[in-house]
Parts: C-alpha cells; sequence; structure tokens
C-alpha cells in the first residue's frame, strides 16, 4: 500500500464546557489511502465529525497528529471539499452561481468561459437542468444536494469529506443520491472520509467502515466492504454478503447506541 | 412565488350572497383602491362640510383652503425653496449617518475586541434622545443646513450601526467556514459572504430610517431656522395659520411616503431571493 493520504496518529480532541476539558475524541489512529472510500459510523456525539473537522482543518487537535498527505494540517486545508449535512449554498446566489463560486476565487482564476462551461457540465452530471436560475429557497431539498455535491465537485479537490450530506433527505431519494454519487466520485476517483450513522449507507457505499465507540469516540472495529464495484445501490441490500456486514457491524454498534443513549 | 393568487377572485359566484360578493371585490387589487379612494373621499367631505358648521374653522381649517394654501406656496416658489432644504437636511444627513453607521458596524462586529470596549459607550449613546442635542448642534454649526445634516446624521448613524452590527453577529458561520474551505481570502469572504449577508438588516435599517431622517430635519427646523417645512409649519403655528401648518404636515407625509416606497421597492429588488 502506498503512503496514506489521510493519517491520524494517535489524534484526540477535547472541548471546552464551562471550564472543564470534556473528551470528544480519545486518542484515535486512522489511515485513509488514496482514492480509497472509508466510511465512519458510530453513535451521535462520538467525534466522527471532529475527525474531518480536524482534517479539513478547520481546529488542531488536542493531542497527536493529522496528516494531510504526509503534511501536517496547521491551516485550513484547501485541497478537500467538504460537505455537510446542512447545506451551504448561499441563499442569494442562484444554482448556477452558487455552483460557480468556488471557481470565481482569486486561487482558481479562469476565464469566464471556461467557468461557464464547467459549471454547466456539472450542472447536467447532478441532474440540475432547468433550474440554473432558481434560488436555494426555490429547490427541494434533494435539489439542494444536488448543488453543494456540484459545488464540491466543481472545482475537482481530489479529497471529498462529506459529514452525513444526505442524513436529512427521505429513504428513497437518500438511494437515489447514493447511485449519483457513486457514479461520480465512485469506481476509485476520488478519495471519500464519509460520516454518516446510517450503517446501510456505510455498507452500501464504503472500502471500508470504521466503527466508532460513544463518547469519547475511539476505533472499534475497521471492516474491509468487500462487495464487488460497481454496486447497484437499489441491489446490493439484498445479497446475502450485505445481510452478513450488516449483522456483523450492527453487533458492534449496537451495545455503543445504547450506551449513547442511556448516559 | 406564490401569494398572488388570492388576488384573484372568480366574479361569477351565482349562489353568492350579496355581502359575500363584496367581500370578494374588496379583495381584487382594483376593489381595494376604489374602497381607499371612498374612505379618502368621505373623509375629505366631512372635514369640508363640517368645517365652519361644528368642526371650529380656526383650528382646522378646511380642504379647500388648505389646497389654495398649497397651492400658493408652489405658485410662488417659496415651497420648492423650503422643500429643498428639507430634503437636503435629510438626504445629506440620511447618507452620511448610514455610510458610517454601516462602516462603524462592520468595524464593531469584525473586531469583537473593539466593540466590547467601545459597547457601552455606544449604549449610552444610543439610549440618548438625539433631540437634546439640537441645541448643541445649532450653537456648534449655526442655524443654517449644517446644524440639521448632523442631527439627522447623528439619528440615522445609531440605527444603521446596530442593524448592521447585528447582521455581522447573526451572519452563519457555516458559509464563512464552507467558503474559508473552498480557497477563499478573507477578503473573498467578505465580498462574496458577509456583504451579501448583510444586505436584508441594511435595508431594513435604511427603510426605518427614512421616517426618523424626516422627524430629525423637521424637528431641527422646529427649533432653530430660517428655512425648510418645519420652519413654515413653525411660522404658520405663529401666525395661527392653521391652514398653513396643514399644507406643510401635508407635503411631509407625501415626502416620507414617497421616499419609504423608494426604499422599499430597491429592497424589493435587490432581496428578490428572500421571496
Amino acid at each position: 500500500m502506498t503512503s496514506p493520504v489521510i493519517e491520524l496518529k494517535n489524534a484526540s480532541k477535547d472541548f471546552e464546557q464551562g471550564g472543564r476539558a470534556i473528551p470528544a475524541l480519545a486518542p484515535t489512529g486512522l489511515n485513509v489511502a488514496n482514492h480509497e472510500f472509508v466510511a465512519l459510523v458510530g453513535p451521535s456525539g462520538c467525534g466522527k465529525s471532529t475527525v474531518l473537522n480536524m482534517v479539513a482543518g478547520l481546529f488542531p487537535p488536542s493531542g497527536g497528529q493529522v496528516l494531510y498527505e504526509g503534511e501536517l494540517v496547521a491551516d485550513l486545508n484547501r485541497r478537500v471539499g467538504y460537505m455537510t449535512q446542512k447545506d451551504t449554498l448561499l441563499p442569494w446566489r442562484t444554482t448556477a452561481a452558487n455552483i460557480a463560486a468556488p471557481l470565481e476565487l482569486a486561487c482558481r482564476a479562469m476565464p469566464r468561459s471556461e467557468r461557464d462551461d464547467r459549471v454547466a457540465r456539472m450542472i447536467e452530471l447532478v441532474g440540475l437542468k432547468g433550474f440554473e436560475n432558481h434560488y436555494p429557497g426555490e429547490l427541494s431539498g434533494g435539489m439542494r444536494k444536488r448543488a453543494a455535491l456540484a459545488r464540491m465537485l466543481v472545482y475537482d479537490p481530489d479529497t471529498l469529506l462529506m459529514d452525513e450530506p444526505f442524513g436529512a433527505l427521505d429513504a428513497q431519494l437518500k438511494l437515489v443520491m447514493h447511485e449519483e454519487l457513486q457514479r461520480i466520485v465512485g469506481d476509485g476517483r476520488k478519495t471519500v472520509l464519509f460520516v454518516t450513522h446510517d450503517l446501510g449507507e456505510a455498507i452500501a457505499l464504503a472500502d471500508r467502515v470504521v466503527v466508532f465507540t460513544s463518547r469519547p469516540g475511539r476505533v472499534k472495529k475497521v471492516r474491509e466492504i468487500e462487495l464487488e464495484r460497481p454496486r447497484n445501490v437499489y441491489r446490493v441490500r439484498f445479497e446475502t454478503a450485505f445481510g452478513d456486514l450488516h449483522e456483523e457491524l450492527w453487533n458492534e454498534l449496537k451495545d455503543e447506541v445504547r450506551k449513547g443513549t442511556d448516559a | 412565488m406564490s401569494g398572488t393568487t388570492t388576488d384573484e377572485v372568480s366574479m361569477t359566484g351565482e349562489s353568492a350572497a350579496p355581502g359575500e360578493t363584496l367581500c370578494k371585490l374588496l379583495l381584487h387589487p382594483a376593489g381595494t383602491n376604489a374602497a381607499r379612494a371612498l374612505v379618502v373621499i368621505m373623509m375629505l367631505a366631512f372635514w369640508e362640510f363640517g368645517s365652519g358648521r361644528f368642526l371650529p374653522h380656526v383650528w382646522l381649517s378646511s380642504p379647500s383652503v388648505i389646497g389654495v394654501k398649497l397651492w400658493s406656496w408652489i405658485a410662488d416658489g417659496s415651497l420648492g425653496m423650503h422643500l429643498v432644504a428639507t430634503l437636503s437636511a435629510a438626504g445629506f444627513g440620511y447618507a452620511l449617518g448610514a455610510l458610517s453607521g454601516v462602516a462603524s458596524g462592520l468595524v464593531l462586529g469584525l473586531l469583537p475586541r473593539v466593540e466590547r470596549v467601545a459597547s457601552p459607550f455606544v449604549v449610552a449613546l444610543y439610549a440618548l434622545p438625539k433631540v437634546a442635542l439640537a441645541p448643541f448642534f445649532v450653537i456648534f454649526l449655526g442655524i443654517g443646513l449644517e446644524s440639521k445634516v448632523a442631527l439627522v446624521a447623528v439619528t440615522v448613524y445609531f440605527l444603521l450601526l446596530y442593524n448592521t452590527l447585528d447582521g455581522v453577529r447573526d451572519l452563519d458561520r457555516d458559509l464563512t467556514d464552507a467558503f474559508r474551505l473552498m480557497g477563499a481570502t478573507r477578503s473573498e469572504v467578505a465580498r462574496h459572504v458577509l456583504l451579501p449577508g448583510i444586505q436584508p438588516w441594511i435595508y431594513s435599517g435604511l427603510r426605518i430610517a427614512v421616517r426618523y431622517a424626516f422627524t430629525a430635519a423637521v424637528l431641527g427646523e422646529l427649533i432653530a431656522s430660517n428655512q425648510g417645512i418645519g420652519y413654515l409649519i413653525e411660522s404658520s403655528a405663529g401666525h395661527y395659520n392653521s391652514s398653513g401648518v396643514f399644507a406643510g404636515v401635508f407635503v411631509l407625509v407625501v415626502c416620507s411616503v414617497i421616499s419609504t416606497e423608494l426604499i422599499t421597492r430597491a429592497e424589493r429588488a435587490a432581496l428578490r431571493w428572500q421571496r
């Protein structure tokens, strides 16, 4: 295996709360290889999102190290695309203008015609044709997700950090988005670190699933997902291998979820 | 974009009771306007008819006399001159106060440490009724335009300062983080996220401030001046000329309504995304 793109070396995180340090993430080790799709699952508040935030460089770890392509993440990590549960589209920009936003920044200066081309291709890719001039407030939840996905992909970051990106969608729409995501970034073209509390989603999409314990989070189990690619996100759930994996990982997860609700 | 459908009312309901039909007529935009015009006409007619009968003409004048007065002001050019004085005071003060208010609000909003130090002073000055400063401005700047501009500017300044500050505080941190992760510099975050994001707050401040700007300008003119609509009202009152007072008030209402409407339209055009 080549050197990992993302590497956590005993990285931990405490949050200040009323003058006390509350541990959110216990010292954790985690490697994500180039073009690997890794899903993090665990009960609420187990520090999964904290991992993403540290990889994105939004805050440093309290202990240990977070490395990206072998370098310490010291500042905002601009080589990643980040998509959160809450879509961060600008409400005053139309769909097309929102997707164009990353390309308007000085760090990716490009001629207007190229920008328009790339935005148009993205809109086509995520199926938002006809909604270019709608404001986010006029789009459905699923369309806003597509727009957010397109905005992240339009500048072609090597690594995608996704924090429950489809959490707020209904079950059917989620499946549609899974298929889109797989079509666009699957087949080993991007490195993806994907946080979810939906075990089925994790197994259907990922090459590897990492199960976290309840707070303070620790890696409890890492499982390779050997399901063949390309996967059919609708059918894969009915394969016996999928059922076995779900059973196995749910056994790891359920105690943690219970502990989380008792606390 | 919905919300206009309720205005479309069918007039063909055969079984509709007369009262119901009337209600529907009033809901129609044209019907609403007709009803409003009717109210105005009835009030003016009541005023005109009652004046000198059961309404004392000396205090309440009458619409026709007020109209004649207004016309004489227009004809001899005095209305134009006084209107220019008031509009300049309100306009310059408004522009000055709004610009500096937004700038100060941005500074305080973006530099929390400065805000923490300045906060009690700002609160004290904000709480102060600005009219109390009018005599100071008169002795400092004279009875001309400058003292009115100053009074208006101070009044508008705090409105815009607080609205801008609230806007900066209300700004969604997730939006700024998202832009910084995309690679935006601080100035790009300011241009693409901060400035458009506080626009609704600034517009609502601007809209409210129109009224205060006119109030402050007229107050300044009432206190000490030799021109302006406020002066016109004050001098008419000094001569027990009630039609002059009403004519002046009428002009002010028209100015304030038109200005507020202009701002509201600009706001609606700029904030189309808010629906």
